[in-house]
């Protein structure tokens, strides 16, 4: 084979490329994200014994085990994983289609922003739904980002700093509504602030799951033009991509998987930058490391729950702030290596 | 002329915003009332109340002209349109510092709140610029970013530890984001020479960071010594954005907005723009306070919300501005 | 006008940004089968013309034509296998090899299910062995040499196998013994039937190796045809302002700009 790449051919019609060493990879991060899933549902109090998992398989589990599956662990697992896996791949989206590294829904403030459209949501006098919310409040944030930069979304300086400012101004919204609402729901908006993963229903798994499954064909429409997009503007149009309306897409996608995982998970830092880096990093190749970013983000987040589950200094803290505070030494590593280079 | 017109205006405005502090509050009150309380026979209620606002005013002052000159200093310092206290993690850096001392030895009294603060501030800006100040490239944005890294690492360790310990920081949720309700003039006397020496520094460094905005090699020339006022300059704005922080939380975007008017009031001379600083900062941080209090009658909000909501603004317009290049 | 039925041309094209014009009015055809060679002073619009000519450049409806079509008439894919660009500054991509590299030029040809044609093997190959890249196809191009480095890029517009090559400065940056081999590369791909257009900075490279000269000046084409026919020191003058006088290549005889006065 003249180039690391494998082609998987199904007849004539279907040929997809793949690297054999990123499916070895995948593999190896899926069995572990399993074995961690299996963790999460099997430590602490209400832990299910393995004895109970085979029962539930077998469908003759206990009304407590039950109970404990479908609406204390189950659901938060769920959400760890598919929201986990929406933050990556809205990052690996961003930064494939901006070509900056540390472009990310964190720290372009569209976090933030879906998560004070939450807040402000919960203020109007009628029933909002979260997603609309969330959704509302990223399209604002990334909104003003691209007119403070003026031209669209290439110049990476412009983008980080003009980030930094929308996401002060979303804090301040969500501190507003924090302070300004009754205290028992400042209490639960406080944890919108960092993003908790505590006390999830089924019916947010769904809302992040039916997300997941519409982008799917998107991402499969969209990924050959973003291995394209890695190589310039330029370069791209110049071989068929479209360049313009191929970053419009891909930044459209990005922003309502992160609203989408916003509104269940709240505004989560850092999976989304860190994720793909992650990826990168274990497979070596180069592309928009969908799969690889998706899979990662969702390790990343079942690992901080877990952690905030059973490890004992973290023990009831917002998934979030675990998150927060290792994704922003990651984010400095990161800085050390972009400077040296000599980059900016 | 035109500068020194400019100043008095500033000074009058700042007056008559001090003024209108004390009678604005979270409760309406009738200005004959307020007035009554001033001279001395008003009822005891409003008294306490009217009372309560002296020391927030006078507060507001101090933490807005420190941050305002923090600012200052830093954007000379860093040659950096985008420097600020806040945006550069300084104030963050403080207020863990303060959260950490708190769950060590707990509740603080004012000097040791200084003493954290003030350490927390001087550790936060030596991280920031080592880490920021690696970059080949010059420009803002290596800094703004080691800032916002070093922010966002302090954030999470200071939600962590008051979410761990709600009885020890039930407090500090509101003093984190910032905010001037309930400060006590006595913590004043302890901050008094941090304060005095911070202020005397900055404005007798003005004269070298007017050289230092030339560049390092045309300073050096014109004979300044350009490590010295880079020490001296980052050792005043640490002081003042400790002072505040100690008083009033981190309170971000003062420091930026402020210098930035400042400067397009001024022009490019430093012995103009600190003096400025202190009047423009204070008259910003007096007003966004008076917002606070009255925005959501009768509740009040931290005017960290306020600052944060009006000077980001400031941060967007610069980089459609320009001030960002590349 | 009737040579818009066939080739690469442009019709009074007009490009400015802002107020400022870049181009103005200006009328070429691409001269096919040869290798071609754009020179002229910084900001005379070389590039600008390249870029249009490969709809990089978004032009106005019409003004340029391939096989008697409008550019914006065409599908992107369909003219990506018709004409290829190389612009001066392509982005490599973390991680990536020669080979991944070189495959991409092949994304014309490709749908998002059928990410492979027949011929891809075929061609990517043929581009590897016509840069001589063969041995470092699996080699991350990160870490190969600024002249290997311009070879892989060169074999990936090669691999998207156009009857039109368009380059952008494909010299920059390079010393003077990757600078030749480009120039032999570009005339060896000629040598096949295809069309090579380039933009250049060096006049005795150009006239050296190119069959045609372009000279542009002020947003137009102020000279066009074999560089021992055009060049004259009357026209370096009046394009580089550059007083010279016009020698001949000491071992090709091709014309030679010499700077005279001093």
């Amino acid at each position: 084979m003249l180039h690391q790449a494998t082609m998987l051919r199904i007849g004539d019609r279907i040929a997809i490329t793949y690297h054999r060493r990123s499916v070895l990879i995948w593999c190896a991060v899926t069995v572990l994200l399993l074995s961690l899933s299996i963790a999460t549902l099997m430590f602490g109090k209400l832990g299910i014994s393995p004895a109970e998992l085979v029962d539930v398989v077998r469908g003759q589990a206990s009304a407590t085990t039950e109970f404990a599956l479908q609406r204390v662990r189950g659901p938060r697992l769920f959400i760890a994983i598919l929201a986990g896996a929406a933050f990556g791949i809205s990052g690996a989206l961003f930064q494939n289609v901006t070509r900056n590294p540390l472009g990310s829904p964190d720290v372009l403030g569209l976090s933030a922003g879906a998560g004070a459209g939450v807040a402000a949501a919960s203020l109007l006098p009628f029933n909002m739904p979260t997603p609309l919310g969330a959704l509302a409040g990223a399209g604002i944030a990334i909104g003003l980002v691209t007119v403070a930069t003026g031209s669209g979304l290439s110049s990476t300086a412009k983008v980080i700093i003009a980030g930094i400012a929308v996401a002060a101004m979303a804090t301040a919204v969500t501190q507003f509504v924090v302070t300004a609402t009754l205290r028992d729901e400042a209490s639960r908006l406080a944890a919108y602030l960092v993003g908790s993963l505590n006390s999830r229903d089924i019916g947010q798994v769904a809302i992040i799951a039916v997300t997941l499954l519409v982008a799917a064909p998107v991402l499969v429409w969209l990924a050959p033009r973003l291995e394209l997009m890695e190589l310039g503007d330029e370069l791209t149009t110049a071989l068929g991509g479209k360049a313009s309306a191929t970053r419009t897409q891909a930044v459209l996608l990005s922003l309502v998987l992160a609203a989408m995982a916003v509104a269940v998970a709240g505004p989560i830092a850092f999976i989304a930058l860190m994720s793909p880096h992650a990826a990168r990093m274990l497979t070596q190749t180069s592309g928009p490391h969908l799969i690889g970013s998706a899979l990662t983000g969702a390790l990343l987040l079942v690992l901080a729950d877990l952690a905030v589950q059973q490890i004992p200094i973290f023990e009831g803290l917002p998934a979030g702030v675990l998150t927060a505070g290792f994704g922003g030494i990651f984010l400095g590593y990161l800085l050390l290596n972009f400077f040296k280079k000599g980059q900016s | 002329m035109r500068r020194s017109l400019i100043t008095v205006a500033l000074a009058v405005a700042l007056a008559a915003t001090c003024i209108l502090s004390l009678f604005l509050g979270s409760r309406p009150n009738g200005i004959t009332d307020v007035a009554a309380v001033l001279v001395g026979n008003g009822d005891d209620y409003l008294t306490s109340v009217v009372d309560s606002r002296i020391p927030r005013t006078i507060m507001g002052v101090i933490v807005g002209a420190a941050l305002a000159v923090s600012g200052t200093l830093i954007q000379g310092i860093t040659r950096n349109p985008l420097g600020e206290p806040g945006i550069l993690g300084i104030g963050v850096g403080a207020s863990a510092s303060v959260v950490t001392g708190t769950a060590i030895l707990g509740a603080l009294g004012a000097t040791s709140t200084m003493v954290f603060a003030m350490l927390g501030a001087v550790v936060a800006v030596m991280i920031v610029l080592g880490l920021g100040g690696r970059s080949q490239a010059r420009g803002v944005v290596p800094l703004v970013l080691a800032g916002a890294v070093v922010s966002a690492v302090l954030y999470a360790y200071i939600n962590a530890m008051v979410l761990l310990k709600p009885g020890v920081f039930d407090s500090y949720r509101f003093w984190m984001v910032g905010s001037l309700a309930g400060v006590q003039l006595e913590h004043l006397t302890k901050l008094f020479i941090p304060l005095i020496v911070g202020t005397l520094l900055a404005l007798g460094v003005a004269r070298s960071m007017n050289a230092l905005a030339l560049g390092d090699e045309t300073a050096i020339s014109l004979g300044f010594n350009v490590g010295r006022t880079r020490l001296v300059g980052i050792i005043a704005a640490a002081l003042l954005a400790a002072v505040a922080t100690a008083i009033a939380g981190p309170i971000s975007f003062v420091g930026l907005a402020v210098p930035h008017i400042i400067f397009a009031l001024f022009g490019e001379d430093f012995r103009w723009r600190i003096p400025a600083a202190i009047l423009g900062g204070a008259l910003a941080l007096v007003a966004a306070d008076i917002l606070a209090r009255t925005l959501i009658r009768p509740q009040e909000l931290m005017v960290g919300i306020i600052t944060a909501f009006i000077g980001a603004p400031f941060l967007l317009v610069a980089v459609r501005r320009g001030a960002v290049m590349q | 006008m009737t040579a818009l039925a066939t080739g690469l041309a442009a019709t009074k094209l007009s490009v400015g940004y802002g107020a400022q014009p870049v181009l103005s009015d200006l009328d070429f055809t691409v001269p096919e089968g040869r290798f071609t060679e754009v020179i002229g002073p910084n900001g005379c619009g070389k590039s600008t013309l390249v870029k249009s000519l490969s709809r990089v450049l978004a032009t106005q409806p019409g003004m340029v034509h391939f096989q008697g079509t409008p550019l914006q008439k065409l599908r992107p894919k369909h003219l990506a296998q018709r004409i290829a660009l190389l612009p001066q500054h392509p982005v490599v991509p973390e991680g990536v090899t020669v080979g991944g590299l070189i495959a991409r030029g092949r994304y014309p040809y490709h749908s998002p299910l059928r990410q492979w044609s027949v011929d891809d093997p075929a061609a990517i190959e043929q581009a590897l062995e016509d840069t001589g890249m063969t041995a470092f196809a699996q080699f991350p191009v990160a870490q190969l040499s600024g002249g290997q480095r311009q070879r892989a890029w060169l074999a990936m517009v090669l691999a998207q196998q156009t009857q039109y090559v368009l380059l952008d400065e494909p010299t920059s940056f390079l010393d003077i013994a990757h600078q030749i081999e480009v120039l032999r590369l570009c005339r060896s791909i000629t040598a096949n039937g295809r069309t090579v257009l380039a933009v250049l900075h060096d006049l005795n490279q150009a006239a050296r190796y190119a069959d045609q000269l372009v000279v542009m000046h002020q947003g137009r084409i102020v000279a066009q045809g074999a560089a021992d026919e055009i060049l004259t020191t009357q026209l370096i003058t009046e394009v580089f302002g550059l007083e010279a006088m016009i020698g001949s290549d000491p071992w090709s005889g091709s014309p030679m700009v010499v700077p005279v006065a001093d």
